[in-house]
């Protein structure tokens, strides 16, 4: 379980993030939906320890994101909303520094990234430096990586973003499985039609707040009976 | 041509403005005019005395205007060094070129734009060292007023013909050579190229200095044979010294004349050879390498490592795969100890070797002072440790989401530092033990002084870099270019290092070598724990808060 508690975030001259708090359980897929510039990635990149926290707690199982800040990291597997990984390695390199960092068993290595990297069709460029992948097989390489520790929790932002449609199929299919298992699955999109598709709840964030937070079909009455949500759906449907 | 100097201003403005830069590096640029002043004074009184030394001694033969010729080819070689690299970075590898490309220009236009800061730039070295010469020449020639409008006009124009020939040779070796497919791999060979050049020439004037001495006299005997000499391969050079020898006669304006058409001509084929060849040659370029990964590597790419040397291995590997890093840093740190290599074993008899034998004649702790001076001016700032953060530029994020405690990162940092300058002292301390001839006991204080400080260089390094990474670069040289950080890296070294050699120096109690040592040990080791305390306090305060 995610614990996200009255979290804020300011920076020069603008509240990103605004007394923000979730409750994200295990099993399900999570979606958190919002307009462009709404403090999706801000949240996610404070709940992942990129940014420090202004105001507030985050806990991932139990474990404080700012206190005990190794343990918390090591359950996170994070898909980033921008690829700028390390350029200058090469795929398999790239891969087995990830599993250096997470302690990934020697065996389990071999097999995974094989298995992996052929799924997602990025076999053969694994000996290719990251800097000549394009953004979708930059994000497909993080995503391997991420598979390969296996952690409880994952935390995606704008993963479907870039991806090709059979990736994408993949990809939505892998967090249904790993919701399945009991495991947590938090994905950041602009895109309503996503989290209709995929999503067990959703919370809708809009200009650093919490707007709307529950399962998908109080989402829907929500949305025709509140003027502000009516406006904000606008927004999320002509942007898909 | 309206359309050219719109691109030329818009160029300029953009290579120069100063947005973008902090507080702090606008203060270092003020410090470092401040120091340019005296620096500058100091420049234009060695070249008086020079030119007057010279003066003296060719004016009985009426050889005067070698000096020219000696000037004039100088700095023909200084501008072609100079724009080597300048030419290079600014037509093929700013990353600009790609948004010229698509507009509504032709080609010349573009590489004219282009051509603008590089060769402006040029005018710096000019301005410092050409001119001054000039004048001074001037007086000591009691020259009239021609003789000086001449100078200001061949002033202007020197830079032309070998920042063209530089210019030109670039764009034929990039349309038509082969390297030109691979961005990378070009930008490591033309980096090389320049410290080849530096060395090349050095061996090339030594070599020749050697084996003219014979004919010297006959050739004093006849006038400007001597200057012909001097000016063989530069009849820009040749022109130029002609016209300021006899500026009123028919032969000295034919030759001013003939300079300024070179030059114009020059110009021309710049254009020409631009409109033709720099599209051909910028296009393509393309970064990275491809190839198809084969299935029998999989098990010994995916060895398991301990996470510090998974994290050297990544430091390693962008250092030596970025055409930038690798220049900047690699051949830049092992620059020096090669080319002080190179110079000792080419010269039997020269002024590095008279200084061996005078080392032979000091006793112990003088040398070991010597040499341990003499280390530290040679190995100076290390790229490597004030780039520390900002060579991961926008990937540094990835650093603060992975479960790698942060002094893990921060001593693989160092510890990259430290290794190429424990390369480059390898290569000084082979010199210093096989040509110097310093006693063992000696050798072996040194060798251990100057690995440690080593170690406190990098550590300087990195706080520096620590303190104001950065990470919002588009382009690698950004890390280097415009910071004032080289600069506060060596004013630091000079604290710490000038301190210990200045006691050294003139506490008597350090004539013995076993007291020097003994301090030398005891002060070396307090900056490393100090060092190492601070860099472990603001690790833990600021690691997680750069962005
Ligand atoms: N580093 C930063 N400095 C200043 N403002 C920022 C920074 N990062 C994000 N913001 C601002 O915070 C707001 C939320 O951004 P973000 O969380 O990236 O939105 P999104 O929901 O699209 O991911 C935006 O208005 C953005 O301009
Ligand atoms: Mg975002």
């Amino acid at each position: 379980m995610i614990e996200i508690n009255r979290i804020t975030k300011t920076f020069p001259g603008k509240t990103a993030v605004k007394d923000l708090s979730l409750t994200i359980p295990d099993g399900k897929i999570f979606g958190f939906l919002g307009p462009n510039g709404a403090g999706k990635s801000t949240t996610i990149k404070m709940m992942t320890g990129i940014l420090p926290i202004d105001e507030g707690s985050i806990t991932m199982n139990g474990k404080d994101i700012s206190k005990e800040v190794l343990a918390a990291k090591q359950m996170i597997g994070y898909v980033p909303d921008r690829s700028d990984i390390f350029l200058r390695l090469k795929g398999i390199e790239y891969l087995n520094f990830i599993a250096d960092v997470y302690d990934v068993p020697q065996e389990v290595r071999e097999t995974k990234i094989s298995e992996l990297t052929k799924q997602f069709g990025i076999y053969e460029a694994l000996d290719d430096h990251i800097q000549t992948y394009s953004h979708g097989m930059k994000q497909k390489i993080v995503v391997s990586g991420v598979l390969l520790h296996d952690p409880d929790i994952w935390i995606l932002d704008e993963p479907l973003t870039g991806l090709d449609p059979k990736s994408s199929y993949m990809l939505k299919e892998m967090m249904r499985d790993h919701a399945a298992k009991g495991k947590i699955v938090f994905f950041s999109t602009h895109v309503l039609e996503v989290v209709e598709q995929l999503c067990d709840e959703v919370a809708i964030i809009n200009q650093g707040h919490v707007q709307f937070q529950g399962n998908m079909k109080e989402m829907k009455q929500q949305f025709q009976e509140d003027q502000n949500l009516e406006q904000l759906f606008l927004e999320l449907t002509q942007n898909g | 041509m309206a359309k050219t100097w719109l691109l030329i201003k818009t160029m300029v403005k953009m290579q120069l403005s100063t947005a973008g830069k902090s507080d702090l590096e606008k203060a270092g640029y003020g410090c470092l005019v401040l120091f340019a002043i005296p620096l500058g004074l100091l420049l234009l009184s060695i070249l008086n005395s020079m030119i007057d030394t010279l003066y003296t001694s060719l004016a009985p033969t009426g050889n005067e205007n070698v000096i020219l010729g000696l000037l004039f080819v100088m700095m023909t070689f200084i501008f072609l060094f100079v724009s080597l690299s300048t030419v290079l970075s600014s037509f093929y590898f700013a990353e600009d070129v790609e948004s010229f490309i698509p507009l509504p220009f032709q080609p010349y236009q573009i590489v004219m734009g282009k051509a603008a800061v590089p060769f402006l730039s040029l005018y710096g070295v000019n301005t410092l060292v050409l001119l001054p010469s000039l004048i001074i020449y001037g007086i000591h020639s009691a020259s009239g007023p021609v003789y000086y409008i001449f100078s200001l006009v061949l002033w202007l124009v020197a830079p032309v013909v070998p920042f063209v020939l530089t210019a030109a040779t670039i764009m034929f070796i990039m349309r038509f050579a082969n390297i030109a497919k691979n961005k990378d791999r070009t930008k490591i060979i033309m980096g090389s190229l320049g410290f080849a050049f530096a060395i090349g020439v050095n061996i090339l004037f030594r070599l020749d200095s050697g084996g003219t001495g014979g004919g010297m006299s006959e050739m004093v005997l006849e006038q400007n044979a001597l200057l012909g000499l001097v000016t063989k391969f530069f009849p820009t050079a040749y022109f130029s010294s002609i016209a300021l020898t006899s500026p009123t006669s028919i032969i000295g304006s034919l030759n001013f004349l003939a300079m300024i058409a070179l030059s114009f001509a020059g110009i021309l084929l710049f254009m020409t050879i631009g409109q033709q060849w720099y599209f051909k040659g910028v296009l393509g370029l393309s970064g990275g390498t491809r190839s198809t990964f084969k299935e029998n590597d999989l098990k010994r790419r995916t060895e398991k490592r301990q996470v510090l040397w998974s994290l050297l291995l990544k430091e390693w590997k962008t250092i030596v795969r970025t055409p930038t890093f690798f220049t900047q840093i690699l051949i830049q740190s092992l620059f020096f100890p090669v080319f002080i290599l190179i110079l000792l074993l080419l010269q039997s008899s020269g002024s590095l070797s008279t200084m061996a034998s005078r080392i032979n004649g000091w006793d112990d702790s003088t040398s070991l002072l010597v040499l341990f001076a003499f280390t530290i001016i040679g190995l100076g700032v290390n790229p490597a440790s004030f780039s520390s953060i900002s060579r991961e530029g926008k990937s540094w994020f990835n650093n603060l989401y992975l479960p790698i405690p942060a002094p893990l990162i921060v001593t693989s940092k160092l510890l990259v530092s430290f290794f190429l300058n424990v390369l480059s002292l390898l290569i000084i301390s082979i010199a210093i033990l096989f040509l110097f001839e310093v006693s063992l006991s000696v050798w072996f204080i040194w060798f251990l002084a100057s690995i440690v400080a080593s170690w406190i260089t990098s550590i300087i390094g990195f706080l520096l870099d620590f303190h104001q990474p950065k990470l919002n670069w588009t382009d690698e040289r950004e890390v280097f270019k415009g910071r004032m950080i080289g600069f506060f890296a060596l004013a630091a070294e000079a604290l710490v290092f000038g301190l210990l050699l200045i006691l050294l120096w003139a506490v008597p109690l350090f004539q013995s070598l076993t007291f020097a040592s003994v301090f030398m040990v005891v002060y070396l080791t307090i900056c490393v724990l100090l060092g190492q305390w601070y860099v472990g306090k603001v690790t833990k305060e600021k690691f997680s808060t750069i962005h």
